[in-house]
């Protein structure tokens, strides 16, 4: 039974948000819709960060590009959002990659560094380029209309956000099982060793940043229809912080992460929102502790006592006769 | 014996730093080759050129047929170059099993079918890569650890693992960078027993790094000694133990005085 539960807890998860759904609010809605558009760019994250050990602090401008690209094909060239979501999906990766070759040179601290200035500038230009974006006025987002309905409201919303999300964590999963997942997992311990086994070192980075920034892309598309409108405010250096503490407090290097991460994270700014300020020096204490303390988050902590399974790395597993119990779970 | 790795004139430097001189080496099929030198000697850096992890300033690399001077080590692997490593790199939050599949990463899978089927297709038509993974975990007593994360396993048994990940790419040369550094006296008796086995068994060819001089003499079919990037000597285990420049790397001045 408990490994039933373990081996499912996607579907748990996303299961229990359909049935949530029907007892909330319009304003808690609002914030379960929040909490999956943070799951699928935590997914995304976590693949660079968590996996693949690349300190790309950049997701608020590739949320920002797919937020802006989803509205704008919407809003002003009326295109359906089924071609307008993964457009801004594909925008962003195509940043993502054109900012990975340049961070081939550079890792840890430097790479930071290069992609926090890299988001700095994105945000600049969705800013000044006012034809294009409406500049600080931002841009309203239009509510949807798919297969004749029209998806206004947080419900409706909900609907589209939640089928997204699943996939996408689903296709992490699928990532992270493939040999593309355990190349990055090599690439992230020893980068050497990993060119020992035959791995392209450079073109996996820069798949990476590409795949990541996608989610992050998915992610601002899916963050637009959440707002009626969206600034270039949206989408700066607090919103990658953000990201930052939803992937290392919910856990990296892991599935459940990302998800355990947008929970708290949604969840905190509600209970501290009398006391704004204590919110963004909340988020630095928040990661500096888990950091030091518990580099690999909540979901780290449960996988070490046995309440979640370990991350796996492969969809098959071999059948050898008498083979034994696997070994007690650490990380 | 034909030859499968021809080393012409290899130089590699760091700077002003020769750390390998004008190495020339021919590695046999089937062969077992020593490489051993005083501390600093280049063997490393030899061992790093060959599998194209350091930069080369003069000379080419013969493998199997090809010239494979100006690939790099991903490339390499791919046509058959596999190593291990003085200190274990493995992926230690994977699996024994996780780990060997990571040393199939060079086969020609379908990129898309393998993210939704993991390894089953694959586009050439070569064998099973989960009866090769059987083979070697089986080869090597690895079987009752196949699902242990590689933290759980003792220094011995991770080597066991490295050298797996490399035999399941079914490579044609396999590099030994130290493999007996840490083990105790039964484990590298265990460990000499499979090297000098996996020629014939797996039709590999062998280059070994080793300081402990009597074990490569046992177990080596020629050895080459290295001193200050060079090659100073090169034969079987007799000659090379009454070389007088292998003694005098070795010893020093002391052994002339």
């Amino acid at each position: 039974m408990r490994t039933l539960l373990q081996n499912n807890l996607v579907w748990l998860f996303f299961a229990g948000t359909v049935a949530l759904s029907f007892t909330t609010d319009a304003y808690s809605q609002y914030l379960m819709n929040l909490v999956l558009v943070y799951v699928v760019i935590g997914q995304g994250l976590n693949l660079i960060l968590g996996f693949a050990g690349m300190f790309a602090f950049a997701h608020g401008a590739f949320m920002g590009i797919g937020a802006y690209v989803s509205a704008l094909l919407t809003a002003k060239l009326g295109v359906s959002l089924l071609v307008a979501m993964p457009a801004a999906g594909v925008a962003a990766a195509i940043v993502g990659a054109l900012i990975g070759f340049p961070a081939l040179r550079v890792s840890g601290l430097y790479l930071a560094m290069v992609t926090l200035g890299f988001s700095e500038i994105v945000q600049w230009g969705i800013k000044h380029w006012k034809s294009v974006t409406g500049g600080p006025d931002g841009v309203s987002v239009p509510a949807p209309v798919l297969f004749g309905h029209r998806f206004y409201g947080d419900y409706p919303t909900f609907y589209i956000v939640v089928v997204v999300a699943l996939a996408m964590t689903l296709l992490a999963q699928a990532i992270i099982r493939s040999k593309l997942g355990r190349a990055f997992v090599a690439i992230r311990d020893s980068e050497i060793a990993a060119q020992c086994s035959g791995i392209k070192v450079a073109r996996t980075k820069v798949l990476a940043f590409a795949i990541s920034a996608f989610y992050a892309g998915i992610g601002g598309s899916l963050f637009s229809l959440t707002q009626s409108y969206i600034t270039p405010e949206n989408f700066g250096f607090y919103q990658t912080t953000l990201h930052f503490c939803i992937v290392i407090v919910g856990g990296a290097a892991s599935l459940a992460g990302p998800i355990i991460g947008s929970i708290i994270l949604t969840w905190l700014p509600e209970v501290l929102r009398n006391a704004q300020a204590l919110q963004e020096i909340g988020y630095g204490l928040m990661l500096i502790l888990f950091v030091i303390f518990a580099p690999r988050g909540i979901a780290g902590f449960l996988i070490d006592k046995g309440i979640l399974p370990r991350e796996r790395f492969s969809l098959r597993r071999p059948s050898l006769p008498g083979r034994s119990r696997p070994a007690p779970q650490e990380g | 014996m034909s030859s499968l790795l021809t080393v012409e004139n290899v130089t590699v430097q760091f700077g002003g730093l020769v750390a390998v001189d004008k190495v020339s080496l021919t590695i046999a099929e089937g062969e077992i080759r020593g490489l051993i030198g005083p501390n600093g000697a280049g063997k490393t850096t030899l061992f790093n050129a060959i599998s194209g992890l350091a930069p080369t300033r003069s000379g080419r690399m013969i493998f199997a047929g090809a010239d494979v001077t100006a690939l790099g080590a991903p490339d390499r692997a791919a046509r058959g170059i596999r190593r291990t490593f003085q200190t274990v790199q493995l992926v230690q939050s994977m699996t024994v099993f996780e780990n060997l599949l990571l040393g199939l990463h060079s086969r020609a899978d379908n990129p898309l079918a393998a993210l939704f089927v993991g390894h089953a297709v694959n586009a050439r038509g070569a064998t099973d890569p989960m009866a090769t993974i059987t083979r070697v975990l089986d080869y090597l007593d690895l079987a009752p650890r196949v699902d242990h994360l590689v933290s759980t396993l003792s220094i011995a048994e991770q080597r066991y693992v490295e050298i797996g990940q490399a035999l399941v790419a079914s490579p044609r040369l396999l590099m030994l960078d130290e493999p007996t550094a840490g083990l105790s006296p039964a484990q590298v008796a265990r460990l000499d027993d499979l090297i000098a086995r996996l020629p014939a068994d797996w039709n590999v060819s062998i280059v070994l790094v080793e300081h402990v001089i009597p074990l490569v003499v046992k177990l080596c079919h020629r050895i080459t000694v290295l001193d200050r990037g060079r090659v100073i000597a090169e034969g079987t285990g007799e000659q090379i133990e009454n070389d007088p420049a292998v003694q005098e790397a070795y010893l020093g001045e002391r052994l002339n005085a």
